[in-house]
């Protein structure tokens, strides 16, 4: 798993970490009961200091996606894959929304952004 | 929210060698479990504001309380509270990293033979090469794992990972934000790297001329700058003058 994050990027650190793990979660590559490394583990594989990776976790507990058992560790949590899976739908639909708005207000016209919409799905099936 | 011990406190502080002011009226508080990073280009007074803070060099005017202690008059007290890695390496050149653990394992009561080893290990020190034999990554390795060992309250570093190749800058920086802030400690780290200031910082300090011109919390900038932009461009623009050293920087090593 790489965790580092690229401060040349949009995304504030903290939410790149958020990111990926959400990346990893909904994908499967870390699944219910899979262990994350610790706080200061993942400061060292971000390359961000340890605030930053703990703001991560914070962030990802309060989503649900995983959680912190004293003395063990952080876990992916029993509802994480579903948790993760929705967090990444919502924000890609976020994404996609704005996108359009955007496409509408250069001059696109919405039938042609819908097929493109429609060959991009062909494309993908 | 507990309130945050003051690791280091520097009030007014001046400093001139001759008629030349290198600091000029700088205050700083550095908490617990916090970096900060002290921004600044060349001959900007970065070196010098450490050296004060270490008691290696006497303010014209102005005090520094590391842990409440004054470093002139407590200089055992604050060597004991603070790892130093220097710019460049100050050990003499026949010493391997044996004999400079030797040497300050002497000097610092929580020296721990157990930390030694762990850090060593995971740095992959050299232990019997001598200082003139080591790349400058080697030696920036031993002076960091040096500087970590006693478990210091203050860590200060000053330009820690300049000119160092690429793989081993990471790998020096990866082990430096898993170790420090070491628990119940700070750090104080001089750059004039944006990308290790946006990196590790929770604060970064701006320096120029000898005073401090920007002082920021980079949470604060990420509200503020940020939700559309990009931390290091932030910094660039707000940093131009080190922005473009660094630029020279990076024309040197290619």
């Amino acid at each position: 798993m790489d965790w580092k994050t690229d401060p040349a990027r949009s995304l504030p650190p903290w939410r790149q970490v958020v990111e990926a793990a959400l990346d990893a979660v909904a994908s499967g590559e870390l699944e219910s009961g899979d262990k994350l490394p610790s706080v200061r583990g993942m400061a060292a594989q971000a390359l961000v200091n340890h605030n930053t990776a703990a703001r991560a976790y914070r962030e990802l507990t309060r989503l649900g996606v995983v959680r912190s058992e004293s003395g063990r560790g952080v876990f992916v949590t029993e509802e994480g894959p579903r948790l993760a899976r929705e967090q990444r739908r919502a924000a890609t639909l976020t994404a996609l929304v704005r996108s359009f708005e955007e496409a509408l207000r250069a001059g696109h016209p919405a039938e042609a952004l819908l097929a493109l919409l429609r060959e991009e799905r062909k494309r993908s099936a | 929210m507990k309130k945050k011990m003051k690791i280091l406190q520097v009030e007014g502080l001046s400093k001139a060698f001759g008629r030349r002011e290198v600091l000029s009226d700088v205050s700083l508080e550095v908490p617990d479990d916090s970096i900060t990073v002290i921004l600044g280009s060349n001959g900007a007074g970065k070196s010098t504001l450490l050296r004060c803070v270490l008691g290696l060099v006497k303010p014209s005017s102005g005090t520094v309380r590391v842990l409440g202690k004054n470093p002139l008059k407590e200089p055992r007290a604050v060597l004991e509270a603070t790892g130093f890695v220097p710019d460049h390496p100050d050990a003499y050149g026949w010493m391997t990293a044996e004999d400079l653990f030797y040497f300050l394992g002497a000097q610092y009561p929580n020296w721990s033979a157990e930390r030694a080893v762990r850090l060593c290990e995971k740095l992959s020190v050299p232990m019997d090469r001598s200082f003139d034999a080591m790349s400058r990554g080697e030696a920036a390795k031993v002076n960091l794992a040096a500087a970590l060992i006693p478990a210091p309250r203050l860590l200060l570093l000053d330009e820690p990972f300049a000119r160092l190749a690429p793989p081993v800058r990471e790998e020096v920086l990866s082990v430096f934000v898993e170790e420090a802030p070491l628990p119940g400690g700070a750090a104080l780290l001089a750059t004039h790297d944006l990308e290790v200031a946006a990196r590790v910082a929770d604060r970064v300090l701006m320096l120029e001329g000898g005073r401090i011109v920007h002082d920021a919390r980079v949470d604060e900038l990420i509200e503020a700058h940020t939700e559309e932009a990009q931390l290091t461009a932030t910094l660039r623009e707000l940093y131009p003058h080190v922005a473009a050293e660094e630029r020279r920087e990076v024309r040197c090593a290619s």
